[in-house]
């Protein structure tokens, strides 16, 4: 187990530099530099200020030496400035990083929320209305546009229940009802999303347990039905859906662009789309590079998990 | 000519095999309703992009402030939008742009995928190494973030918007075709052309590209409305297609969202041609999927 894990950490540091390497260079193919593009579209800057800007930025250097000098930066933890507000990075890193976890933590508590239990009844009334209804719900998970689905939730809310989420943001541990106010539609449209493949993995494992020969001698000794699943049958579906749950890491953190775009949450989505939007490119590659560090590392771990939860694969 | 040889004229057994084909569709349709019925409404899309002028009560981008905002009715079935389009005629005109960027994002995203499947699971090695890796890279970068890192670079369009689209599919095209190839190698028949002395490029147009078409065609399908839903979603944070050109993602987000009180039919139909669109062909890729490749199937 402990090879395996550092077989796999070690295998993960030439991806995310490989991957360090592609963003980085992405952000240099733009024909000119970046500075160029933004002074084109602000006005009149002359040519000294922009030299001046370009040197402060780095950009006058190599562009080997700058991709050391960022990665350096990333490792630090200290990304550099952005170029839109001239602030650092860092600074609106620290607001939006927790909002995006908590979106992203309370969208898949919904996700599973929705998923288990109509997987659940999907499974034991098969091909019944209710499974039928079931399915139905998860494929139109997959196909409905999260931001069509958000646009039309905060509408009706306001429409049929006359409530409109507080706007903004508020800390979880300033007010923690408001900001479970703001959080509520937003993380349940997220989660609505995430349930479709988890509803129809836990589904499809489940019908297959239920015919398994324990099940069978459960039920031959008079267990009640709810007990044979909840307790016998569940838990061994639930293997396999914890790698559903984790293969959705990428789903989960794109939905919260769409999601936080809609909703006005301040998290990384939407800083970085702003970013985008301002051809701010310190701010997109960080952003990034950041995200895909996390999903390499988060997907390292639900792979640990997995071989933790069921002893019997072997890792060479 | 086997028929030939055993008596029966050709017309005949020509017919015996049109009758055949027609009878094992009729067996298909019957056999997955659901995915019949996602064929069908692919046809109905694909015709309504091709006749998209013809179908159009209006033109998509004639304005008339006169008639703004207008609840849906027998003269304009799905309203107008707030400087008085036709949102039918608008909605209509964006299956074109919704099926065009998705057919040409899947269809560039799998190509440069096969290739660079065919050339790791063919030659191994440190090509193998060296290409799986890269792609590896790519795809720690999640989709929709990767194109909008992708359009941020290259300037907002549909071009753009679709060319990055195709980048987020080659990496896990390319990962499903080397597989493919890794087991078709394995095959007698590629050792007996390799040992017949047959030429790399052609052991592998021959023998191993006809092998690998069915999971390269069940992928692309299932990838079809993930483009679509991509390019919406692009669209509707600004980064696709750039008003006044009807795209659904587009069409939600300018005039949609501003006035989903006052008009909610401007969201509601942009909203449902996605999600019927993408429904369409999820369901038409899964039924390829069941159909063609067992081994495939993916729990669910």
């Amino acid at each position: 187990m402990y090879t395996y894990a550092l077989r796999r950490l070690l295998l993960a540091i030439p991806v995310l530099l490989l991957s360090s390497v592609i963003v980085f260079g992405l952000m240099r193919v733009m024909p000119g530099d970046a500075l160029t593009a933004l002074m084109a579209e602000s006005g009149n800057v002359s040519e000294r200020e922009l030299q001046k800007l370009r040197k402060d930025l780095g950009l006058d250097r190599p562009y080997h030496e700058q991709y050391f000098l960022w990665v350096w930066q990333m490792v630090t933890f200290d990304p550099g400035y952005s170029i839109f507000t001239s602030e650092p990075i860092s600074v609106a890193l620290k607001q939006a990083i927790p909002v995006t976890v908590e979106l992203a933590l309370l969208g898949m508590g919904m996700g599973l929320l929705i998923a288990i239990p109509v997987g659940v009844l999907s499974a034991t009334r098969q091909d019944k209305f209710a499974d039928y209804m079931g399915r139905m719900v998860a494929i139109s998970g997959l196909s409905l546009p999260d931001f069509w689905l958000g646009t039309l939730v905060i509408t009706f809310a306001a429409i049929w229940f006359a409530w409109i989420p507080p706007l903004g943001y508020t800390s979880l541990w300033e007010a923690p009802w408001e900001n479970l106010q703001q959080f509520l539609l937003p993380a349940a449209v997220l989660g609505f999303r995430l349930s479709a493949a988890t509803m129809r993995m836990t589904r499809s494992t489940l019908l297959e347990v239920l015919r398994d020969d324990y099940v069978r001698t459960a039920r031959a000794k008079g267990l009640v039905e709810r007990v044979i699943i909840y307790k016998h049958a569940l838990k061994n579906a639930l293997i396999p859906v914890v790698t559903i749950v984790g293969g959705q890491l990428g789903t989960l953190l794109a939905g919260t662009v769409i999601v936080e775009t809609i909703f006005a949450l301040p998290g990384m989505g939407r800083l970085t789309v702003e970013a985008i939007l301002f051809r701010d490119y310190p701010v997109v590659q960080t952003n990034v590079m950041l995200v895909a560090a996390t999903l390499v590392t988060l997907n390292l771990l639900v792979d640990l998990t997995y071989a933790w939860l069921d002893p019997r694969i072997h890792y060479r | 000519m086997a028929k030939v040889a055993t008596g029966v004229p050709v017309g005949i057994a020509r017919t015996v095999e049109k009758r055949s084909w027609g009878l094992a569709l009729w067996k298909t349709i019957k056999r997955k309703p659901m995915g019949a019925v996602a064929g069908f409404l692919i046809v109905l899309l694909v015709v309504t992009a091709i006749l998209a002028e013809v179908l159009a009560p209006y033109d998509p981008l004639d304005a008339r402030p006169e008639r703004r905002l207008t609840a849906p009715n027998w003269e304009h079935w799905f309203g107008t939008d707030d400087i008085g389009r036709d949102v039918l005629s608008r909605v209509i005109h964006g299956t074109r742009i919704s099926l065009w960027v998705g057919l040409l994002a899947v269809g560039i995203g799998t190509f440069a995928g096969t290739i660079i499947g065919l050339i790791s699971g063919y030659w191994e090695g440190w090509p193998d190494l060296l290409l799986q890796r890269v792609m590896d890279a790519v795809m720690a970068i999640p989709g929709l973030i990767l194109a909008l890192a992708i359009v941020s670079v290259l300037t907002p369009s549909t071009t753009n918007a679709m060319l990055a689209i195709a980048m987020v599919i080659i990496p896990g095209n390319s990962r499903i075709v080397r597989g493919a190839v890794l087991s078709a190698k394995q095959s007698p028949y590629v050792e007996a052309a390799r040992a017949l002395g047959c030429p790399h490029l052609r052991i592998i147009a021959r023998h191993i590209l006809p092998n690998v078409t069915a999971p390269i065609l069940i992928i692309a399908s299932i990838w079809l409305g993930n483009a679509i839903l991509i390019e919406a979603s692009l669209s509707f944070l600004g980064l696709g297609t750039q008003p006044p050109i009807p795209s659904w993602g587009l069409m939600l987000s300018s005039t949609g969202r501003a006035f989903m009180e006052q008009a909610p039919w401007l969201a509601i139909f942009p909203g449902l041609a996605i999600g019927l669109t993408v429904l369409s062909f999820n369901l038409f890729g899964d039924t390829l999927r069941d159909i063609w490749d067992p081994k495939l199937r993916q729990p669910g």
